[in-house]
């Protein structure tokens, strides 16, 4: 294995804040996910496997739902606005609300006197089933996606960290400006001789040798200028993709602390069976707990197919996610939820940092180093408890 | 013991003479075969020691991996790798080279088996679950990006040796060493370590060594089954080794009955070839696939009712008809309705292949409503049982935990 | 202690046996081509090791011909297209009376866009007593069924397996399309002399064969031009965020991207790269053939150039010929991909040879195909007498443009070149 020669010489350390930036934005879906497993975990003791492919069904839950609204593939409306985008993720997070319902109540409710490696093995069969059954209902060959024209937010928020040097930015525009004016006197010369511009005679080749031979040296001073400076850019959709998780996670916050029913949860999640003695109906505390990590999945998997553009939903859309976020769930303390987005983050920014220290190859390796090392040194993780669980 | 020496060592040589001569009669049956049907024993066998081998982790031992690919993946590259290093220089042809680089694989394997197992199996069941798919992942991600293991593309393997008799001597070795481990007094600790690990740490037992020592067992044999799948397919490649391939020999092991080893064995052959029968299947319409699906729900929902409320097992039985018979009629009538609805009708008819995966899923899910202990559960194969079966009286066995 | 000494000389005994078996009883079809021990198939290259199996016969009035394509999973449109094409080739040959009196049939195997199963499909038709295949288009799948049908020596014929070092498995292997070796050279001058661009990076998909041979054929020839690799960086197919590796290219600040990989990572790295601020000229090989690139990439693939074998709008009579009959199969949708010319060209290249050959079995058809010169295919004249399986071929540069002006424009042509 050869090194990366940048590895060698030292690392880029110019991409570092975008590359946390980038990070951070992922781990936040990471995050979603991850607080269904550890709130499912902390009620049932369970790992639900099929949690990746609930958060499958909801990308194209928003699929379908952006088709109705009129985004589809051939004939695609050109403009949207909020409400489209607030509807999709409505109809998401209903839709994988209904499936986490379905799910519990047929396959893991029937499940729960049988010891945990019959509700495990449940979990894998149900999670295989809806990636290769879902594969004979749904659209999945070719993999379809949501239309980016449905995202209103196009464009990218600059942040900047340094300035640019003055003097740069002055001499990339003037020739910039050369450029224009060469490369227009190529596309005239096109218009009026009538020639295809990849088949063209001397004349037409010294032109448009030079208009590129400008364009070079214009992208040239262009890049001086842009290396001079710093900056952090962050696509507007993956922003508000951003700021709806933060928003999601406080709601549950508050439902969690605050409300009657977020303090049965936090019962049965500490008591199971004392906690059904106490009066709670255990039953209706866990669908409700399947209900809220699977609207947070579904949102989490909205947003991660409409905010990053083109991305393909096929039945096995789930499946990496899924593994990563469990992987977080357990980096920040199974059952535990601020945890959970603690190690959602960290799971994203680790993922970034290993390709920005060069070993994009190794990317999805990452996680699952994280997992045997937390494993061995901390296995309640980061926020949890110490205590090695046995048994 | 009842026989003494002489009679034990009559029994173990007769034993191996007997399965060498059932494995080389197998080979010179395969020789009159099409290529397909050899290809098909030969996999068979290979299925047939990776199922075993898992239950030895699942099953017996009561762990829980689900990458058993990757020990696999580990066995052929180094058996291939090896191949390239020395298989000029070492003289060897054959069989005997296969026993090589069976050895080779097995003990890479068993390496590789004690990496993940030691920081994993101090955890519950279901963290090595995640640890042993994250394993999968990462010798895949590895070997893809090792140019002199043909990353993507894989590497050719040279000689070509397809020797279904060292195919299923493997398997049998694999089930003997099993049966025989859970014979002994050290195998019990393997069962005590399932049922109850503090019961059984309470008792003396060195709970974390039994798992390892299990883990590193049933990964060495998955790795010299590799090693013999390298040298029958010439090529291995990444995507040989994939997480479907896990799932599939999890299933196997799974519907045998976990901790069976007759069942996980059984299991193996019949969930290898179902699919490749399936493969024949003409396209299925797509009305009688959902009909097929909202009849097995039918009948599970029924069944499973039957199960939880009636105790008497012979009781049942009226029970069963009746779902066999609902789920017939939901099967037909869904199908005539459904084939006349105007979505459905016009809907795609879907290849029987495609299903073979959802058939694999399906099994465990509704194994697990219904019978979680598998189609076996715990039971062996066994001569009492023969002729119990055959209305015999039963022999009192005279060889238990010698 | 005594049980495991006993159980040690019972495993002595069994290795022993085992050895006996090596001795006495030989092995099943052992007739490996003689190479020495594992070469990545590159390196074997060069040397093409000839199968010493019969193959298979024609039995009866039907000849047997097998096609193997993707009928499901992610290349499902590929598959259904070659497959398409080559059922069109057999109707027209059958209709105008076959060969010798007797009639072709055509058995069709689905590889489910894996690997394995390709190579189980190929056993599967070979068993059936198929006298060739033709087959696949991914190339990481035709190796495996190349595999397969060495041992039996019935010949193959690739559809759209561009994989260079794929013909070296044996003198069985042939194609009809051009090779990475010759498509990434295309790519890379196309780059360096008409779009004027020096320093190119290079993304790959780790877990496609193509995709890593193809990267470095761009690699290798772009370099020699004088331009420059400014990076490359990975991902593998399935992966869906790809912001992380196209920051650290975007750093390196390159005037051109080269996409290796399928249309269906290539959609979205294309919107991710622009999101980026990565606004540069995109570059990709045949792997971007179906239009399902556009809904995938949206406006930010548009413009964007790629390498392919034939183009639906070409004057030339063959492709006018081949349209027609897809138009009146197909209830007059063109072909959305080049596979169904490809799948069509392979299978009829295949017919034709059948007619020369001197009898109806794998090992004359497969010289009968050897020596195939000037066969007119609706992707160009194929040659492969004394062509090691490769016969040289055009290339077609397009560019994408929006389904409205048809998808692929014609950009620009190269001849054969070696380089």
């Amino acid at each position: 294995m050869t090194l990366p020669l940048h590895l060698v010489a030292g690392l880029e350390m110019a991409t570092l804040p975008q590359q946390v930036a980038n990070g951070i934005l992922l781990g936040s879906i990471y995050a979603l996910i991850a607080l269904g497993y550890t709130m499912v975990y902390g009620v049932l003791k369970l790992i639900n496997f099929a949690h990746g492919e609930v958060f499958m069904l909801g990308a194209y839950s928003a699929l379908f739902a952006s088709w109705w609204l009129g985004y589809t593939p051939n004939n695609a409306l050109s403009g949207s606005s909020p409400l489209n985008l607030f509807l999709m993720l409505g109809f998401s997070m209903f839709a994988c609300s209904v499936v986490g319902v379905v799910i519990e109540r047929f396959a893991y409710r029937p499940m729960r006197s049988q010891p945990r490696i019959a509700s495990l093995i449940t979990a894998i069969g149900l999670s295989l089933l809806l990636q290769y059954g879902g594969q004979l209902f749904l659209p999945s060959a070719p993999a379809p996606n949501i239309d980016s024209k449905v995202n209103p937010y196009q464009g990218n928020v600059e942040i900047p960290l340094k300035p640019k040097d003055g003097a740069f930015v002055a001499k990339a525009e003037e020739s910039a400006k050369l450029a224009t004016v060469s490369k227009e006197a190529f596309d005239t010369y096109i218009k009026t001789s009538g020639r295809d511009p990849f088949n063209l005679d001397n004349e037409g080749l010294a032109l448009r040798n030079a208009s590129q031979e400008k364009e070079r040296e214009a992208k040239a001073l262009l890049d001086k200028a842009s290396d001079s400076g710093l900056s952090i850019s962050l696509p507007k959709g993956q922003l508000i993709m951003f700021f709806t998780t933060l928003v999601l996670m406080a709601i549950l916050r508050y439902i969690v602390l605050y409300t009657r029913r977020g303090r049965a949860m936090r019962a049965v999640s500490h008591d199971f069976d004392s906690a059904a003695l106490m009066g709670i109906n255990v039953n209706s505390i866990v669908t409700f707990t399947f209900i809220l990590g699977s609207a947070l999945a579904g949102a989490g998997a909205m947003m991660n197919a409409t905010f990053l553009s083109g991305t393909k939903i096929d039945t096995f859309f789930g499946m990496l996610p899924g593994v990563k976020a469990f992987v977080a769930a357990v980096l920040g303390g199974i059952g535990n939820i601020p945890g959970a987005v603690l190690g959602g983050l960290l799971m994203g920014v680790a993922e970034t940092l290993v390709v920005w220290a060069g070993y994009d190859a190794y990317r999805d390796a990452v996680a699952f180093v994280i997992l045997i090392v937390v494993l061995l040194f901390r296995p309640g993780g980061l926020l949890g408890s110490a205590k090695v669980e046995k048994v | 013991m009842a026989g003494g020496p002489a009679k034990f060592w009559l029994v173990r040589i007769g034993s191996i003479a007997l399965a060498v001569a059932a494995c080389l009669l197998l080979e010179s049956f395969a020789k009159g075969q099409s290529s397909f049907v050899q290809r098909l024993m030969l996999l068979a066998g290979l299925y047939v020691t990776l199922a075993v081998s898992l239950n030895l982790i699942n099953g017996i031992t009561g762990q829980f991996s689900i990458g058993h690919a990757a020990f696999y993946q580990v066995g052929a590259y180094t058996s291939g790798f090896l191949a390239a290093q020395m298989y000029a220089k070492s003289g060897l042809v054959g069989a005997p080279w296969l026993v090589v680089v069976m050895l080779a694989g097995a003990l890479a394997a068993c390496l590789a088996g004690l990496l993940v197992g030691l920081p994993s199996l101090r955890l519950r069941g279901d963290y090595l679950a995640i640890v042993t798919l994250g394993f999968g992942e990462i010798i895949r991600i590895v070997v893809q990006n090792q140019q002199q293991l043909g990353g993507a593309y894989g590497m050719n393997v040279r000689p070509l040796i397809q020797n279904v008799a060292v195919v299923w001597l493997l398997a049998i070795l694999c089930i003997a060493v099993c049966r025989n481990l859970l014979k002994t007094a050290q195998g019990l600790r393997f069962l005590a370590v399932r049922e109850d690990e503090i019961a059984s740490s309470a008792m003396g037992v060195n709970v974390t060594r039994i798992k390892v020592t299990a883990f590193v067992i049933g990964s060495a044999f998955a790795g010299a089954a590799g090693a013999l799948l390298a040298h029958f397919e010439g090529f291995v490649s990444p995507a040989m080794f994939t997480m479907d391939l896990s799932f599939i020999i999890l299933t196997m092991v799974v519907l045998g009955g976990t901790g069976s080893i007759t069942g996980s064995a059984l299991a193996a052959v019949v969930l290898f070839y179902l699919p490749e029968k399936m493969r024949d299947l003409p396209n299925i319409p797509m009305a009688n696939v959902i009909a097929g699906l909202i009849s097995t729900v039918v009948a599970v929902a029924i069944v499973k009712r039957a199960v939880d409320t009636v105790h008497d097992r012979k009781a049942r039985i009226p029970r069963y008809a009746l779902a066999a018979g609902a789920s017939l009629l939901t099967f037909f009538a869904l199908g005539l309705i459904l084939s006349k609805a105007p979505g459905v009708s016009v809907a795609p008819s879907i290849e029987g292949a495609k299903l073979r995966l959802v058939v694999f899923a399906i099994t465990l899910v509704v194994l697990m409503l219904l019978r979680p202990q598998g189609v076996f559960a715990h039971h062996e194969f066994s001569w009492s049982w023969v002729n119990k079966m055959l209305g015999k009286k039963d022999v009192p066995q005279t060889e238990v935990a010698a | 202690m005594k049980q495991i000494e006993r159980n040690l000389w019972t495993a002595a005994l069994a290795a022993v046996a085992l050895g006996m078996i090596g001795c006495g009883g030989g092995d099943t079809a052992t007739k490996a081509p003689e190479g020495t021990g594992t070469e990545t198939p590159a390196a074997a290259a060069g040397a093409r090791p000839t199968p010493t199996a019969e193959g298979n016969k024609v039995a009866g009035d039907t000849i047997k011909i097998g096609i193997i394509g993707s009928l499901s999973g992610d290349q499902k449109p590929w598959g259904e297209d070659s497959v398409d094409g080559a059922k069109i080739a057999v109707e027209e040959f059958n209709a105008a009376g076959g060969v010798d009196g007797k009639k072709v049939e055509l058995l069709v195997g689905d590889s489910a866009s894996k690997a394995e199963q390709a190579k189980t499909a190929a056993e599967k038709l070979m068993s059936d007593g198929v006298i060739g295949i033709v087959g696949e288009v991914a190339s990481g799948h035709t190796i495996q069924i190349a595999k397969a049908a060495f041992a039996k020596g019935v010949p193959v014929v690739a559809v759209g397996a561009t994989r260079t070092d794929l013909t070296s498995e044996g003198t069985h292997v042939f194609r009809v399309c051009y090779t990475d070796a010759f498509q990434g050279p295309v790519m890379a001058k196309f780059a360096y002399e008409e779009l004027g661009l020096r320093n190119v990076a290079l993304m790959t998909d780790n877990k496609q064969p193509y995709s890593q041979g193809l990267s470095k054929s761009f690699n290798d020839y772009f370099t020699k031009l004088g331009g420059k690799i400014v990076g490359e960086a990975f991902y593998e197919s399935g992966q869906t965020q790809f912001s992380g590796q196209l920051t650290e290219l975007k750093a390196k600040n390159p005037d051109g991207l080269f996409l290796s990989g399928y249309f269906t990572e290539v959609g979205p790295i294309a919107q991710q790269a622009k999101a980026a601020g990565l606004n540069v000229k995109y570059l990709g090989g045949d792997g971007w053939d179906s239009p399902q690139l556009l809904v995938s990439g949206g406006e930010a693939i548009l413009g964007s150039y790629f390498c392919n074998h034939f183009n639906n709008k070409e004057s030339r009579p063959e492709v006018a010929a081949f349209l027609s009959k897809w138009k009146a199969a197909k209830n007059g949708k063109e072909p959305g991909t080049t596979m169904g010319a490809l799948g069509y060209d392979a299978t009829k290249m295949l017919l034709e040879a059948l007619k020369t050959s001197k009898a109806m079995d794998s090992k004359a058809l497969t010289a009968a195909i050897e020596s195939v010169e000037n066969f007119n295919g609706v992707s160009g004249s194929i040659t492969l007498k004394g062509q090691g399986g490769n016969p040289p071929k055009d290339a077609l540069v397009v560019e994408v443009r929006p389904e409205s002006e048809g998808f692929q424009v014609f950009k620009k042509r190269y001849a054969f070149f070696k380089e």
